[in-house]
């Protein structure tokens, strides 16, 4: 076991230097030089050539690929992520925030997915078939197809228009967490509830619960200590995938309710051609998911013992 | 029990929402398109930031006025030498920054050369222009000099770019002045939330308000202004119907539906400072022939283009400067402009030799049809559907046009290449001395050959200060660029916003900044 994570810990170093180089050529891709960007307002450029010169010394964009790959690695390690193209403000406090509000509403839409993807999709298995069944896997199917922005407006529009009862504008407070929380915990859990009825209809016919049963052992008893653990195996799986989706950013959520996370961030990054801000995002959305996948991976040797990675 | 206590603690929170989210009527609550980047006007130049820094936070030594006119503001006179190369302001007594220093020369002095200094790599050193000093005579005496006259300087004093900083904060602060401004405005900021809202509070030591054109002489009435950070319209559309903002500038589609509402008001303002138009490419035949751009220039129709594009808000362009930029000539537009008439185009076609004969619907000259390439900016609605408009219009004289659309970024840059025809273009601008940075040759994107009168005119008119005589130079301009079909003018759009109902003297002034201290909510 401690092998095992030792290995899977040193696997992380190469993932992050391909990440860094990955990040490193964005500032190569785009298709407009930033420096030029930040004045394109000004139509005579002659006189800003100075500006300009100044800038691109101060961006390194004078020196050649590899010593500005050099220099940008070094920064990293220091936990520098530069200055924002755009404010010019240090792009640690640009993402700090924001990143954190990205964890506040990836693990409140986690909270709900968990909760009702579970407890629908374990009703639907247990009473399968019945109205119960046939009820929640039809609103789950209609929370898959459903374009989150479009639930998203119908929720502002109920309960922060109608009835008054949330703001519409985003400030960063609880009030302002529930509907995106519930927006896309409810898309989440679509997803999830579907999942979790299929493993546990499949656990549940098999014949250590038939067993169990004879043997008299309560029903809950049975469902919530030998179908659910047995089921859980690709629960996790999907939940660990869902984890890595809402932590890279839910664009649309973050934008219709003004909950500022990076997702927002990185579209607008690329649209102000704030070549740092979109090193910066793509880095800790990368790192995010390397993370949440380790610990994906160690959870299932302590979900399923049987799964062992000594060889 | 236990659930009771819960129950009653749910109630408890409950209430205490509603408390939290009930309006204070002291507070106005705007809407922002976008977090600023920054708040200092020396190291900034977006449209959003300009617009928060003019319009509480800063003021300037001049304004203008409803007719255009240069008025003074922090200044209280000024006079220009004979040769029109000095501006020397007198400024009033006693006004003072948010931090309680002292406004005087030298603050005028420190925010000018700042601009000027390289190392600030300000974004608004090209529109100096020929500044080369700028001095305090005495305390309240300042004199800024230049190489040669420079007619468009008294736009930049009176826009974002000209609003005084205090000295003393600006040094204290360093890098982190931007998120941080100290002004002499009505409202000074109070706390910023990036990303999220701006927070703005009454400044209860504000001097008098000298412009002639605010209402309130006095501090101004809202305690405070909150400005959220909104991007989606039809977001903002919700939070005006919920009651959480007191107005929002809104895109021409949701407008509507504010047009007619008993709750509401709108505020239309038709000075617009924008124009979109289309450019031809005229090294490349056979726009190279003025008579071929006549004739795409009467094949436009402005009114349908306006329709699709901006529901109708917005006005059709014969002339080529917008219609809100002093200098502006409707007379010289109507009369030399090129106003839709399908068949004087198809007419001039025919003149040229481009016509039909192999009956494919698409003229051709030589054996070439005439199909050609327009170039257009990507990722706005008004484009898209002007760009859709000028096709069909092309296409009912005989003409196949192909579409091609890019992010501005890489749109505006392949201009400078050869593959192209006509393009879409869309500017805004305070000053008609645009038209000399757009169409002096070779011109923004380096197309246009030289011509000489013309050239030596847009020269003249940047360097007349009077405004009377820079007036009628501009006109003349006007005038040249038409007869030669430099560019079609199309339309110019409005500014649209909704307000409550109750919200009360929401004036937008002539250069598109709110007057704050005006806005009042009528109980």
């Amino acid at each position: 076991m401690a092998n095992y994570v030792i290995r899977r810990l040193l696997m992380i170093i190469p993932i992050i230097f391909g990440i860094l180089f990955l990040t490193f050529l964005i500032k190569a891709l785009i298709p407009t030089d930033a420096v030029s960007a930040l004045f394109s307002g000004t139509v005579s450029e002659d006189k800003a050539a100075e500006a300009i010169a100044q800038i691109r010394e101060k961006y390194h964009l004078d020196l050649p690929w590899y010593r500005q790959f050099g220099i940008y690695v070094w920064d990293v390690m220091h936990l520098d992520l530069g200055e924002s193209v755009r404010t010019r403000q240090p792009v640690i406090d640009e993402i700090g925030f924001r990143y954190v509000n990205t964890l506040i509403l990836a693990f409140s839409a986690l909270i709900v997915a968990i909760v009702v993807g579970l407890v629908t999709g374990m009703l639907s298995a247990y009473f399968k078939n019945t109205w119960i069944d046939v009820t929640s896997m039809s609103v789950g199917m209609m929370g898959i197809s459903m374009p989150a922005f479009f639930l998203g407006f119908v929720l502002i529009f109920i309960f922060s228009v109608q009835l008054r009862w949330l703001p519409v504008i985003g400030r960063g407070d609880f009030q302002s967490l529930i509907l995106p929380a519930l927006t896309l915990g409810f898309i989440e859990a679509a997803a999830l509830s579907r999942v979790t009825r299929s493993s546990m209809l499949d656990v549940l016919s098999r014949e250590y619960i038939r067993t169990a049963r004879a043997k008299g052992m309560s029903e809950s008893y049975i469902l919530f200590r030998h179908a659910l653990p047995n089921a859980f195996l690709s629960i996790l799986t999907m939940i660990g995938l869902q984890i890595g989706n809402l932590l890279g950013g839910a664009f649309i959520i973050e934008v219709i309710f003004g909950w500022h996370g990076i997702g927002e961030l990185a579209v607008k990054a690329i649209q102000w051609r704030d070549f740092t801000i979109t090193q910066a995002v793509i880095l800790v959305s990368a790192g995010t998911y390397v993370f949440v996948n380790l610990i994906v991976d160690l959870l299932y040797t302590w979900v399923d013992p049987r799964i062992s990675y000594e060889e | 029990m236990k659930l009771q206590k819960l129950t009653q603690m749910g109630l408890a929170s409950a209430v205490a929402l509603f408390v939290a989210s009930g309006a204070n009527a002291e507070t106005l609550r705007f809407r922002l398109g976008e977090d600023p980047e920054s708040l200092y006007n020396v190291e900034t130049n977006s449209l959003t930031a300009n617009t928060v820094i003019a319009s509480y936070l800063l003021e300037r030594l001049v304004y203008f006025d409803k007719n255009g006119d240069a008025k003074p503001w922090l200044a209280e006179s000024w006079e220009l030498n004979e040769a029109q190369t000095e501006i020397t302001f007198k400024l009033r007594n006693g006004i003072t920054f948010h931090d309680g220093e002292p406004f005087n020369a030298d603050a005028v002095v420190y925010h000018f050369n700042t601009i000027l200094a390289p190392e600030s790599a300000s974004p608004h050193l090209a529109s100096m222009g020929p500044l080369t000093s700028i001095e305090a005579l005495d305390d309240l005496t300042v004199k800024f000099t230049f190489s040669e006259p420079y007619a468009p300087f008294f736009n930049e004093l009176a826009g974002a770019t000209g609003g005084f900083n205090s000295p003393k904060a600006v040094e204290a602060a360093g890098s982190g002045y931007g998120r941080a401004p100290v002004g002499t405005g009505p409202y000074m900021i109070d706390q910023w939330i990036p990303g999220t809202e701006i927070k703005f509070v009454r400044n209860d030591n504000y001097h008098e308000q000298f412009r002639g054109d605010a209402v309130n002489k006095g501090a101004p009435h809202a305690e405070e202004i909150l400005l959220s950070v909104i991007s989606e319209d039809g977001v903002a559309q919700a939070a005006l119907e919920a009651g959480e903002l007191s107005a929002s500038m809104l895109l021409s589609d949701t407008i509507a539906q504010f047009m007619d509402h008993p709750d509401f008001n709108t505020v239309i303002d038709e000075t617009a400072t924008n124009l979109m138009f289309l450019e031809f490419n005229h090294q490349k035949a056979p726009f190279d022939d003025v008579n071929m751009r006549k004739a795409i220039g009467y094949a436009i129709d402005r009114e349908s283009a306006l329709a699709a594009a901006w529901d109708g808000f917005g006005t059709a362009a014969l002339g080529p400067l917008a219609l809100g930029i002093p200098g502006f000539d409707g007379e010289v537009a109507a009369k030399y402009g090129t106003p839709y008439d399908p068949e004087k185009a198809k007419a001039i076609l025919d003149d040229l030799g481009w016509v039909d004969s192999d009956g494919d619907g698409i003229r051709d000259k030589d054996g070439k049809p005439a199909e050609f390439l327009i170039k257009g900016y990507a990722g706005y609605a008004h484009s898209s559907r002007t760009l859709q408009v000028i096709q069909a219009n092309l296409a009912q004289i005989g003409i196949n046009v192909t579409l091609e659309t890019a992010d501005w970024g890489a749109f505006y840059p392949s201009l400078l290449d050869d593959g192209w025809d006509m393009d879409l273009m869309r500017w805004t601008a305070r000053d008609a001395g645009i038209l000399g940075e757009l169409f002096r040759s070779p011109g923004h994107r380096q197309k246009l050959p030289a011509n000489a009168p013309l050239d030596d005119l847009l020269t003249r008119c940047n360097s007349t200060v009077d405004p009377a005589a820079r007036n009628e130079c501009v006109s003349e301009a006007q005038r040249m660029l038409l007869e030669n079909v430099t560019i079609v003018p199309i339309m110019s759009n409005w500014t649209v916003i909704a307000t409550q109902g109750n919200v009360k003297d929401y004036t937008i002034d002539r250069m598109g900044y709110l007057i704050p201290g005006d806005v009042r909510i009528e109980d």
